[in-house]
């Protein structure tokens, strides 16, 4: 565990917050809009989204808006994670075959 | 069923969440892109996005043969690479993979690397390159196909093992202990 800790220090920080773990076992039965988060609370709105930024920022939510309505559901990271990777093999694909269209060109001249 | 699909054998499962296809269409003869992919001299030219360089290559095409290429980083560091070829069809389709050495001999397994997205590890694949005459070009397919363990690892061992449930349970459990 320890050569994780650094990756990991926000989410335990994230998770060591009783209105933050609330909030998630809120989103762990469906994704809600911040009003609806809020309201078991009696918190000051403002107090209130800064709790989901700190779980935003951990990587343990994620949220979307929609015209007014900011709506938050927990972010499965090992799915994110692989996303990023796959996005990063296209990326390296994508420029390989960018340099390939562009040597085929240069050999069709040289061989016209 | 697509040309495209026609040519990519039918025991090919693409899997869109691990799986890359990439399709181009180049206004040059399929004879010209097949040379570009088999031959050392053209494929040092290309093969590697810069800043990086593929400064050696060597290509046996036939099933079992090497397929070997030494990038060289811009810091000047070599990363040699040894795959073999899968299956060779002169003009029209090549598969290698990195995961076995030539004569089909299983490579040794590579540990993790530190970080998922380290762009110069490719880890495990299998790429399969198809060309076909497209008008007067050529269309090509490049698909890498990657093991279901690709950029797991390292969540595995941050706990992450049973999907997203148990995590939660065990952070949540182990932040109510401090």
């Amino acid at each position: 565990m320890p050569n994780y800790a650094t990756a990991l220090d926000p989410v335990f920080q994230a998770l060591a917050d009783p209105t933050r773990r609330a909030v998630l076992e809120r989103l762990s039965r469906g994704p809600a809009a911040t009003m609806d988060l809020a309201r078991p609370f009696g918190m000051a709105l403002p107090s209130f989204t800064q709790h989901l930024s700190v779980l935003e920022g951990a990587g343990l939510v994620r949220s979307r808006k929609e015209g007014r309505v900011r709506t938050y559901e927990l972010a499965p990271r090992r799915l994110a994670a692989a996303e990023r990777w796959l996005a990063a093999r296209r990326a390296r694909w994508e420029k390989r075959l960018d340099q390939l269209d562009d040597y085929l060109m240069t050999m069709k001249e040289n061989e016209g | 069923m697509t040309r495209t699909e026609a040519a990519l054998p039918e025991v090919v499962k693409i899997d869109p969440t691990l799986d890359l296809v990439l399709e181009r269409v180049v206004d040059v003869a399929p004879e010209l892109v097949w040379k570009a992919w088999t031959e050392p001299e053209h494929l040092k030219k290309w093969f590697t996005p810069r800043p990086w360089q593929t400064v050696e290559c060597e290509i046996d095409l036939r099933p079992g043969g090497v397929f070997r290429t030494v990038m060289l980083s811009p810091e000047g560091q070599k990363f040699p690479g040894t795959g073999c070829y899968l299956d060779v069809v002169p003009g029209r389709r090549i598969v290698w993979t990195s995961v076995l050495l030539p004569g089909w001999r299983p490579a040794p397994p590579t540990p993790a690397p530190k970080d998922a997205n380290d762009d110069c590890h490719d880890l495990a694949f299998t790429a399969i390159i198809t060309i076909e005459p497209h008008g007067k070009g050529t269309k090509y397919t490049a698909i890498a196909i990657h093991p279901t363990a690709a950029g797991r690892d390292v969540h595995e061992k941050m706990g992450f093992h049973d999907g997203w449930g148990t995590a939660l349970d065990q952070l949540v459990e182990w932040a109510k202990g401090q």
